[in-house]
């Protein structure tokens, strides 16, 4: 037999036939270890956890155009691609215009959006009612619906007004564009028009809005041979060109009016007749924040509301990542040239950086505590160790042992005990660290295997360092001692 | 030829002198008994034979070398090469098995060999009780497990300080015959006792008293 095995048969006997005392110590490192590795976890696992926490406060990275290509739900989603998907927890898109609701002189901002999104970026949003689902519904803000008296179940009819949002930026009309305008006709009542033109910038089509209008009268400059008129014509249209219905000058004036200031529009957007929308409500948002001062449309009825498609203003990202990595993502979108800026939410991040960092440090501090008591406490149990093996210790110094052998024996005794422990503690200290996340954050936490080795060797080394003193005592006992007739 | 000579050894704690200018010399093979009075002495020359303490005075040679000038790193090395120890009070490592309990002294010593250590239980008898804790052995199985302890790195000396002490007669005849076969194979004994049974069993006996040898006993009747 090996030295070695004869070494480590005396270790394995001395731990597995001294029991209650070995179960002691044991325990001593192993409780310590449990601790130290629950809370490593908790330590590792605050940020991913925190973060979700976070999240709830709102989005924290957003996505805008750069001024010369418009942002659109997919040059927005295409940007994306530069953050992990596991790590984005809601991207929702939002497209701002301007409505009125018809027969009233109000205006306000209407916001074309993904509910579903929404509840991810959002999440502090309280409907009263519930999220639109399907077309025509609308989430109205609490400011609005009191101001204009809507309840739930309301219908709401509301009016885009181009001008007001794409005023400043009208873009030339080329051959071959599609049009769209409006005009004020009879009674301040909004006439749209929308148009196609040909290759030789002469109107091949010309569809006419004028619900506002008195039916019988106004009404007449929607119908076909009205319109017709206007088929084949130079665009755009002078007075000279526009023959005035009879009782209904004011809308065709408007129809007229409409189509020389209109603007291009995307040619894939639906053609929509008239930009009015009934849309019935089926919630009343409360945020205590500027949003109750919206209407929230999905994005096919602001579609069908603007007849552009796809078009958004902004982006809200709602992103699980640290301030360091969120400003990683936002330079790799920004820099990507493809038109997208992105823009962190400085209040958000911040203040999330110093919360984490605090918490850290928090779950820090008290892992060293324990780690100082666990080596007291396995410290205290080897000290009684020694004292009850004084005789044996003697006996094998008698025997011939070296100062060397004692302390190999004791260290190696010691380092399996912490070996042991520290796996006992890895195992029970993912079951606290599980406790403690589940009771706390409310969401359980993943294994990390790299935990494990690492317990089990700082628990080897915390009881090897508990062990040094009282090793030294060992060291000093005579042997002479057990020659004494005690 | 001597294995063992103390020349004018004094051991003094403070006014106190345990040992007093003692001479004496043990021949290779010789079987010796130190006999005397409790605090005459025995202990501590025990202790500075057994390389375990050093004396104030004079010098020790074991084997020509004087132990009394040797660190104590070397006192150890000599101890577990030249001698084996036989305690009163057994001393077994409570948590190993008799068998264990040998091959710890072959551990320390050199190579532990478990047929050896179970061939040196057989000679002490113990062969079946091999696997036994100390908890599980009687008071003279134990004292033979010490005496298979002792003897398993065929060590020069062997130094037993009162091995009958806490023994029935029937167990102090079988350690007494132990010794008499070691003392056939040649093994130097020095045996410290109080009991002139013991002593009478030895070839020589020492009578120490205040920390002096008052009188040497040859034995007459010895048979080896």
């Amino acid at each position: 037999m090996s030295r070695r095995k004869m070494f480590l048969r005396m270790i394995t006997a001395s731990l597995l036939r001294r029991r209650s005392r070995m179960i002691v110590a044991l325990l001593s490192i192993g409780i310590g270890a449990t601790i130290l590795s629950g809370l490593v976890t908790i330590y590792y696992d605050v940020p991913r956890q925190m973060g979700a926490q976070f999240r709830s406060y709102g989005a924290n990275m957003l996505l805008v155009g750069d001024g010369e290509t418009p942002l659109t739900t997919e040059t927005a989603s295409a940007a994306l691609d530069a953050i992990p998907a596991e790590n984005v927890i809601g991207a929702t898109p939002y497209r701002y215009v301007s409505v009125q609701m018809v027969k009233r002189q109000q205006s306000f901002v209407a916001a074309g959006t993904d509910f579903e999104q929404v509840t991810r970026t959002s999440p502090y949003f309280s409907v009263d009612g519930r999220y639109p689902e399907n077309h025509r519904e609308v989430l109205v803000g609490k400011e609005v619906a009191d101001a204009i008296g809507v309840k739930l179940n309301s219908i709401m009819e509301l009016t885009y007004k181009p001008e007001e949002t794409t005023g400043g930026e009208r873009s030339e009309i080329r051959p071959g564009d599609r049009i769209a305008g409006s005009a004020e006709g009879w009674g301040g009542g909004l006439v749209y028009v929308t148009a196609e033109l040909d290759e030789e910038m002469k109107i091949a089509s010309l569809t006419v809005n004028a619900d506002t209008q008195t039916e019988e009268i106004g009404g007449q400059c929607a119908e076909a041979n009205y319109t017709n008129r206007f088929i084949g014509r130079a665009f755009p249209p002078e007075e000279k060109d526009a023959d005035v219905v009879s009782g209904a000058t004011l809308t065709s004036r408007a129809v007229l009016s409409a189509l020389q200031t209109a603007v291009p529009v995307s040619k894939t957007a639906a053609v929509q007749t008239g930009n009015t929308l009934n849309l019935t409500v089926v919630g009343i948002l409360q945020t205590g924040g500027e949003e109750e001062g919206y209407v929230f449309l999905s994005q096919s009825d602001m579609a069908a509301l603007t007849g552009e498609e796809g078009k958004i203003d902004v982006m809200e990202l709602s992103v699980s990542a640290s301030a360091e990595e969120l400003e990683g993502y936002a330079e790799a979108i920004t820099g990507e040239g493809s038109g997208v800026l992105a823009r962190l939410v400085k209040r958000v991040t911040k203040s999330e950086t110093a919360v984490l960092a605090k918490l850290q440090a928090l779950v820090f501090l008290v892992t060293v505590v324990v780690l100082l008591l666990t080596m007291i406490c396995v410290s205290t149990t080897m000290m009684a160790v020694v004292t009850e093996r004084r005789k044996e210790i003697g006996l094998r110094k008698a025997l011939g042992a070296s100062d060397n052998g004692i302390r190999a024996e004791f260290l190696g005794e010691g380092m399996f005990l912490g070996a042991l422990g520290g796996l006992l503690g890895a195992a029970l200290g993912f079951g606290f660290a599980q406790v403690v996340s589940v009771n706390v954050f409310g969401s359980s936490i993943t294994f990390q295997p790299l935990l494990l080795p690492v317990t089990v060797v700082v628990s080897m080394v915390i009881a090897a360092l508990s062990c040094l003193l009282p090793i030294k005592r060992a060291v000093q006992i005579d042997p002479a001692l057990v020659l004494k007739g005690e | 030829m001597s294995l063992l000579e103390l020349k004018n050894v004094s051991k003094i704690y403070g006014e106190l002198k345990a040992l007093d200018n003692v001479s004496l010399h043990v021949d290779q093979g010789e079987w010796v008994a130190i006999m005397g009075p409790s605090g005459s002495g025995k202990s501590t020359m025990m202790n500075i034979i057994g390389c375990m303490d050093k004396p104030t005075l004079g010098e020790v040679l074991l084997d020509g070398v004087d132990i009394a000038k040797e660190n104590s790193k070397r006192l150890t090395d000599i101890r577990r090469d030249k001698i084996g120890l036989i305690f009163q009070q057994f001393h077994m490592v409570n948590y190993l098995t008799a068998v264990e309990n040998v091959m710890v002294s072959q551990y320390y010593h050199s190579m532990p060999d478990e047929k050896e250590a179970l061939e040196a239980l057989g000679r002490v008898g113990l062969r079946e009780r091999a696997r036994h804790l100390p908890s599980q052995l009687s008071g003279g199985e134990q004292q033979r497990v010490c005496v298979a302890r002792a003897l398993i790195n065929h060590p020069e000396l062997i130094l037993a300080d009162e091995p009958t002490g806490n023994l029935d007669e029937a167990n102090e005849n079988i350690v007494l015959d132990l010794f008499r076969q070691l003392h056939r194979e040649g093994t130097t004994l020095i045996v410290v006792t109080h009991d002139p049974e013991v002593a009478e069993a030895a070839q020589r006996t020492i009578v120490l008293e205040h920390g002096r040898v008052a009188r040497e006993i040859i034995n007459e009747n010895f048979e080896a």
